[in-house]
């Protein structure tokens, strides 16, 4: 059985200056080329979970840590963050407070100038991240003058050319228009079925990561209150619910009518799948 | 929301042989040329540097961009002379040229006002010049050539791409308190909207300090450099002929002396001086007054 | 109010809608860019309108020639029956409220209370109503915690709800949401759903700027469709949502819950369903009917 690429033993953390954890009694593992998505309301810990997974908290923004991360076989807690650059990567939910240089590809080689790769590999490296993220020729352009989801895939492609294992988007779409956030999904999802990355998604756009997450894990107050395939956390509407979160409006729809005792078998992640069931339940031929 | 501007720089593209100059001699020409003109006080050698620099924009297909920013010259020139006119820079004794009722015009000034605005006039023109010829990168990659800090080199560039961003800003917070009623334009209401200007930035900066410390940045050791500029002979020409003319310039001038100073050899009939004052005067006042009238306006 | 006009058209004209623009036109002042290419809109008083498209499409503009912060290039825009051209974006906030999507945009006071003062205050409400809708608007937004708090010690989420409480104390006639939900989670976003409704059943007229299609689908009355700087589809959001070819081209999605009944019980003569418990409701109904 392969190990965790990311390990989360036992692990409390706390803000400098705060009382109450940011992180409560955290244990989690997610295994390579998994596509996990982490949901939960404002405050619940989502993106300070992010933060630990390449150690920015706490060496960046001090407080107290207990427990241990162990990402890619490294211990979090031995390694600088500019060497957990190498492992993980993280693109966050404001796509222009992400940009610093004048150019698109002096943005992705940002990274590998700082690690001191030689220029042959640097100039390939970016030349392949921006293909990758469907931004080829422009190199030359600036990033302020692209739009909202371009430059957000600039951001993943500024991470992806130091080839990390992990990737982590927090609330990635939250600023984007529709088709930002479909840009920016594809990627995610690009990146992990075709390129095998392992790929966290924190997120309120609970439908897409029904879709195409293999993992839930819902967070509650610093705490992992929830952890599985998305059809078994989506079922449990009402737990949900209670916490202030939403589900998908395919599972939403199942939850109501197995309430009224119409719905069989598992909660649909998906358009196609509601739309078969209901069609099934109703007698309709397909 | 996405900036319109596609670059927020003064560089004009092309091709030009002096956009192909290597960023290193345009930084050592921009030094010589400043420290060569607050220097001279040699009025032919100066209105000669800024000639020079104006052949350069030519050469390089910036006139015209050359010529718009340049417009200043005029509110500052006129003052220069209108006021140098009046009260000269110069050692007593000064010649008296005329008296309009009480005012006294002083000849020795219009020399004075010429070697200021000389100065003024070279050194931003081409400094001008060498800033539209040059990819803002390739002159942080020549700074950082020339021994600046990274870190520096950094601030440096980022606060450029920034300005864009702050004018957006201030925008759309004053566009936000007058959407709520506030009154009064002008500076009093600016004021107010710094705070929101202020946090932003400060915001920003956190964000962005996360997303580039997880990308790897600040590393301690040698970093390599996306941008490249290849280095010919010819920029080695340009950084060493350069240096050389104005050592050259120096050394002449101070071995002959009375180049530097030529009020002495140099004088100039009432009539011109009167003539341009009365003009300066004319265009300086125009400027005050529209400026004031322009800031009573409601915005 | 000022009579500045020097054109053909009416300071002023009679009429009970809340909003007319007739062949609304705005270039950017640098000459190239059209933002709006000649729109005509219609909004009657206390109506609950939503406006979708891309960014880039126009909607922001469009939202903006109507407190003036934008002036028409060409064609007109009455607003409450004022021409906005006629007037000043302060003479225009005390009928229409902005709220802007960045709540840093906003808030410059130096506690959450005085925020919500300062709207009202500048457009010359008495005191003691001030008083009267802070209090109002701190308890429906939840902010009794943060009054005395400087804006921006308090979470992002919670400024956005600032941000909109203090256009809220100004009560205007027609209010303006741009992107009220981004960012917020489902708890937020359930507030700004029952305070349009709140604000459309007092009679004011509702502008929600939105990407949120399940938000808006189960709040608006009506949805305008913004694409390449024209309005292409003005309906009501079970039209606009069914029009299946409509999303294709303008790449939005119609909320899933509606796509899912197209596919089932719509061709079967049901709804065009904007809500889970709605569809639910139908089918249920089937079975039931099946079973006897």
């Amino acid at each position: 059985m392969p190990n965790p690429i990311v390990h989360f033993d036992s692990v409390f953390y706390t803000y400098p200056g705060t009382a109450s954890p940011a992180l409560s009694d955290i244990s989690l593992d997610i295994m390579p080329g998994e596509y996990v998505g982490v949901i939960g309301l404002n405050g619940a810990g989502k993106t300070t979970l992010g933060l630990s997974v390449n150690g920015v908290v706490p060496s960046m923004l001090g407080g107290r840590r207990e427990g241990t991360i162990i990402v890619g076989g490294l211990d979090v807690e031995d390694y600088p963050v500019r060497e957990m650059a190498k492992i993980v990567g993280i693109v966050f939910d404001n796509p222009e407070f992400q940009m610093s240089q004048m150019t698109c590809a002096e943005e992705v080689a940002l990274g590998l100038e700082n690690a001191g790769i030689d220029y042959e590999t640097m100039r390939r490296s970016v030349s392949e991240a921006l293909n990758l993220v469907g931004l080829e020729g422009f190199e030359e352009r600036s990033p302020l003058g692209l739009s909202g989801g371009q430059q957000q895939r600039l951001a993943i492609a500024a991470v992806l050319a130091m080839k990390p294992q992990v990737l982590i988007m927090d609330e990635p779409t939250s600023n984007l228009d529709p088709i930002g956030k479909q840009e920016v999904f594809g990627m995610a999802t690009t990146l992990n079925q075709k390129y095998g990355m392992t790929v966290i998604v924190i997120e309120h756009e609970v439908e897409v990561l029904a879709e195409f997450a293999d993992r839930i894990i819902v967070m509650d107050g610093g705490r992992i209150v929830m952890n599985g395939a998305p059809t078994e956390i989506f079922s449990r509407a009402d737990e949900l619910q209670a916490l202030g979160l939403r589900v998908p409006e395919a599972t939403a729809l199942a939850n109501i009518l197995g309430k009224k005792g119409h719905w069989k078998g598992s909660v649909p992640i998906n358009t196609g799948e509601a739309v078969r069931s209901v069609n099934a339940l109703l007698g309709v031929r397909a | 929301m996405s900036i319109q501007t596609a670059m927020p720089t003064s560089m004009i593209p092309g091709n030009s042989v002096i956009h192909r100059i290597h960023p290193v001699p345009k930084i050592l020409w921009i030094v010589i040329y400043v420290i060569l003109a607050f220097t001279t006080q040699n009025i032919f050698i100066l209105y000669g540097m800024a000639l020079f620099a104006v052949a350069m924009a030519l050469l390089g297909g910036v006139f015209r961009p050359l010529l718009k920013a340049a417009y200043l010259i005029v509110p500052v020139g006129s003052s220069l002379i209108a006021l140098q006119v009046l009260g000269p820079a110069a050692d007593k004794p000064w010649t008296v040229l005329a008296e309009v009722g009480f005012v006294t015009l002083y000849g020795d000034g219009f020399y004075y006002a010429l070697v200021l605005l000389g100065r003024i006039v070279s050194s931003m023109l081409l400094s001008l010049v060498m800033v539209m010829t040059t990819h803002p990168s390739d002159l942080f990659l020549a700074f950082s050539k020339l021994k600046v800090p990274y870190t520096f080199n950094f601030m440096l560039a980022m606060t450029l791409q920034l300005i864009p961003v702050f004018q957006r800003e201030v925008g759309l917070v004053l566009s936000a308190q007058k959407s709520r009623g506030m009154k009064g334009s002008g500076f009093a209401a600016v004021l107010p909207s710094f705070v929101p200007v202020f946090v932003g930035a400060i915001e920003r900066v956190q964000q962005l300090s996360v997303s580039l410390e997880s990308r790897g940045f600040g590393s301690s050791g040698d970093k390599t450099s996306y941008r490249q500029v290849a280095v010919r002979i010819q920029d080695w020409v340009y950084g060493i002929g350069g240096a050389t003319v104005m050592i050259g310039l120096m050394v002449y001038s101070i071995m002959q002396p009375g180049l530097w100073n030529l009020s002495d050899m140099i004088s100039f009939s009432p009539r011109t001086v009167l003539i341009s004052f009365g003009v300066s005067v004319t265009i300086f006042g125009s400027v005050i007054l529209g400026a004031t009238f322009l800031s009573f306006r409601k915005s | 109010m000022a009579r500045r006009g020097k054109h053909a058209f009416p300071s002023q004209i009679e009429t009970d809608l809340a909003v007319k623009m007739d062949g609304a036109h705005y270039v950017y002042p640098n000459g190239q860019v059209v933002a709006l290419s000649g729109v005509d809109l219609e909004v009657k008083k206390g109506e609950l309108l939503g406006v979708i498209g891309q960014n880039g499409s126009g909607k922001t503009t469009l939202t903006k020639l109507l407190n003036r912060l934008l002036k028409p290039t060409s064609g007109t825009v009455y607003v409450n029956g004022l021409l906005t051209t006629d007037r000043t974006v302060q003479e225009m906030s005390a009928h229409v409220g902005y709220v802007f999507q960045n709540p840093n945009h906003q808030l410059f006071a130096r506690t959450v209370k005085d925020e919500l003062e300062f709207g009202p205050r500048n457009i010359g409400t008495p005191e003691e109503e001030i008083a009267q809708r802070v209090a109002a608007a701190v308890e429906f937004f939840d902010l009794a915690a943060f009054i005395e708090e400087h804006p921006y010690r308090v979470s992002f989420p919670i400024r956005k709800l600032v941000g909109i409480a203090s256009v809220v104390t100004m009560k205007p006639s027609i209010i303006i949401l741009d992107e009220p939900s981004t960012g917020q989670d489902h708890q937020t976003t359930r507030i700004i759903n029952s305070l349009m409704r709140r604000l459309a059943e007092d009679g004011t007229t509702v502008i929600c700027v939105s990407h949120d299609m399940p938000l808006l689908a189960e709040v608006v009355e009506r949805v305008i469709v913004m694409r390449n700087t024209e309005i292409i589809a003005d309906a009501s959001p079970r039209e606009v949502f069914a029009d299946q070819q409509l999303m294709l081209t303008t790449n939005l999605q119609a909320p899933q819950i509606t796509n899912i009944a197209l596919e089932t019980v719509y061709p079967l003569g049901g709804p065009i369903a904007l809500t889970p418990e709605e569809l639910a409701a139908d089918i249920a109904s089937r079975l039931e009917k099946g079973k006897r």
